[in-house]
């Protein structure tokens, strides 16, 4: 519980160095915009709307996280992205094209890494460029530089089953941006990861998202990551999956660790305990819990 | 040495053998394996050269007295019976105080010791076989080999693709599976007088036994294990913009070899087990032929050696293509001698080979 006592700004109250930043952000393209999107699943007691409405846009370099209780269908909305689902209705478009299946363009990471097991590190990560028949030489020169950029240069020649946990994700993050996507999806990425192993990785994908010229969606139920990493955080609530809030983060970059002590981190990280907690435990109108 | 790691060492033994799933180490994985082998081979030897042990039988040396009537008097020298046979005829003779039979109790024939099994072993790689014409135990080893291979190889060139064809396309799992399932059910040996109608006598229709053993088989179970490849990796490989070809070519076929791989071994086994209904049928050939005609010159010495050796040449196989495994998927194992090997041999080679033109 807060102590009353402890004054926090609001969460939208941005520091000039944010709000600069954010008008910064408005003038840049939309990479990945997201209309009106719908998703329902048949079950047993007839339709399960897992999305409904769904409204949001992406800029260029932009890094947003989406977060909500489980069941939210926040995995539901990342695969639809990738193309991996199909939507009910409504439309995802990336530079303006509509998505109708996986494509090269939406690189992804998944939380069990499916690194492909039979490939060393460096052909993981060369697999994207060789799909299209890139030349092996050029390849696998810019493979390298990925590996370099990941930290896993040395290990370049060792097959996944010899990383740990936090190596393999490293590698999942290099084979996909090797691809060279317009948009970087991650579902849950560091939610199969140990406590150390993820506040690294954190750090590693901040140091990456700012080398390198890539647009991030990032899904995670981890509050703190989500604050610490993104500009944006769009919230679903769930039962229908909906967007309740997409907040600004009024967080200053670059970010450090001290930060999570700051009065925007925790006010931020006030409103979306409060957003998240308020749909958490659906309630029937005689206050009993619902069993979904 | 530090003290719990003497005590993890030195604890009840019997206790560091049967250890809920507690793996063994080295030095009993060997032991215990040898034991495998040497404990059935021991009871053969204790049955076959502890004269208490068992043998039901006596080997007559002797008829004792001849001229004594009897519900037994048909027992004669050198007559291998029953040894409730040979105590009634004694007691027939003790009771006209003639003199008594003798003789040594026996194993049935049906029974060889581990040593004629041995010699016969020997000889009949070394001496030719009694009737001329007939085949040499080693010629009958290589044909039974041959028709395996044949067996095999067609089977698995066909029912592999297919297999994975249905284990990576609904649509064709569909299409082939519930007619494949349908003949599966049917025994391979039953089509033996339609394979000799159409394909004569010689070794076709083995090969088709073998065959039809086999492939009905090795397409659902090709198809099963196609299926268990990571439905995530596909996600993966199409995020990363690979079509429909390179999905089937780049992660379903290397996902799914290292299971393909290992359910060959197993299916191998069942061509074994079909080859000797396969050999009888049409003009009988290799060992089976070989053990069929031992049998009817009651020369079961010779008939457990073919059956040893089927055992030894099968456990060769599995042995072999076990430690080629460890060779062929280092992903799976970590031994990567076999890929530094073929790195080095390509960096060897002069560069212009490596350039695709």
């Amino acid at each position: 519980m807060f102590d009353d006592s402890i004054a926090l700004p609001s969460y939208l109250d941005h520091p000039p160095e944010v709000a600069e930043y954010f008008a910064e952000v408005q003038k840049r393209k939309v990479v990945l915009s997201i209309e009106h999107l719908g998703r329902e699943f048949d079950s047993t007691d007839g339709p399960l709307v897992a999305l409904s409405d769904v409204n949001f846009k992406v800029r260029q370099r932009e890094f947003i996280s989406v977060i909500g209780p489980s069941g939210c269908g926040k995995s539901t909305l990342i695969r639809i992205v990738a193309g991996l689902e199909d939507p009910s209705s409504g439309t995802v478009a990336v530079d303006g094209i509509p998505v109708t299946g996986p494509g090269a363009d939406r690189g992804m990471v998944f939380q069990n890494y499916t690194l492909f097991p039979w490939l060393t590190v460096r052909k993981n990560v060369l697999f994207g460029p060789k799909m299209k028949g890139m030349r092996n030489d050029k390849a696998n020169k810019a493979a390298d530089e990925w590996l370099k950029l990941v930290g896993l240069a040395d290990f370049a020649d060792l097959y996944p089953a010899q990383l740990s946990g936090g190596m393999k994700q490293r590698v999942a993050i290099a084979r996909a941006l090797a691809n060279d996507p317009r948009i970087l999806l991650m579902d849950e990425p560091f939610g199969a990861l140990d406590a150390q192993t993820r506040a690294s990785m954190q750090n590693h994908l901040l140091r990456i998202w700012q080398a390198a010229d890539v647009t991030v969606l990032f899904i995670t139920h981890d509050l703190e990551e989500a604050i610490y990493l993104s500009d944006r955080i769009v919230v679903l609530g769930a039962r229908p999956g909906r967007i309740l809030e997409i907040i600004d983060v009024p967080v200053a970059r670059p970010r450090s660790t001290e930060q999570f002590l700051s009065g925007h981190f925790l006010a931020t990280k006030k409103r979306l305990e409060d957003l998240i907690h308020r749909c958490d435990s659906p309630l029937n109108e005689d206050g009993e819990l619902l069993h979904v | 040495m530090s003290k719990p790691s003497k005590i993890a060492a030195t604890g009840e033994p019997l206790a560091r053998l049967l250890g809920v799933r507690k793996p063994l180490d080295a030095r009993a994985r060997f032991w215990v394996g040898v034991l495998a082998f040497a404990l059935p081979f021991l009871s053969w030897c204790a049955v076959s050269y502890v004269p208490f042990i068992w043998h039901p039988q006596v080997l007559v040396s002797s008829a004792g007295d001849v001229k004594v009537p009897g519900e037994y008097s048909y027992v004669a020298e050198g007559d291998t019976i029953d040894l409730d046979v040979f105590v009634m005829r004694n007691r027939e003779l003790s009771a006209a105080h003639a003199k008594l039979a003798e003789g040594k109790r026996v194993n049935p024939i049906y029974l060889q010791a581990p040593h004629e099994v041995a010699r016969a072993m020997y000889t009949a790689f070394t001496t030719a076989p009694e009737r001329t014409g007939d085949a040499w135990l080693h010629e009958s080893l290589l044909q039974s080999c041959k028709v395996i291979f044949w067996g095999f190889f067609w089977s698995a060139l066909f029912g592999v693709p297919l297999g994975v064809l249905c284990g990576t396309f609904p649509f064709f799992a569909r299409l082939f599976e519930p007619f494949v399932d349908f003949v599966r059910y049917m025994p391979a040996p039953v089509f033996g007088a339609l394979m000799v109608t159409m394909l004569g006598l010689a070794d076709e229709p083995k090969i088709a036994i073998i065959f039809i053993g086999t492939f009905f088989q090795m397409v659902l179970i090709v198809s099963n294990t196609t299926r268990a490849v990571d439905a995530s990796l596909l996600h993966a490989a199409q995020t990363l913009g690979a079509n429909k070809r390179q999905l089937v070519w780049h992660v379903v076929v290397p996902g799914a070899l290292p299971g393909l791989y290992r359910d060959m071994r197993i299916l191998i086994g069942w061509a074994w087990t079909y080859l000797v209904v396969a050999e009888l049928i049409g003009e009988k050939s290799g060992l089976s032929a070989f053990i069929y005609q031992q049998q009817r010159y009651r020369h079961f010495d010779n008939v457990y050696a073919a059956i040893v050796i089927i055992g030894v040449v099968g456990l060769c196989i599995d042995q072999f293509l076990a430690v080629l495994a460890r060779y062929l998927f280092p992903w799976e194992t970590g031994q990567t001698g076999l890929v530094r090997m073929m790195r080095a041999m390509r960096r060897a080679m002069p560069q212009r080979a490596l350039v695709r033109t």
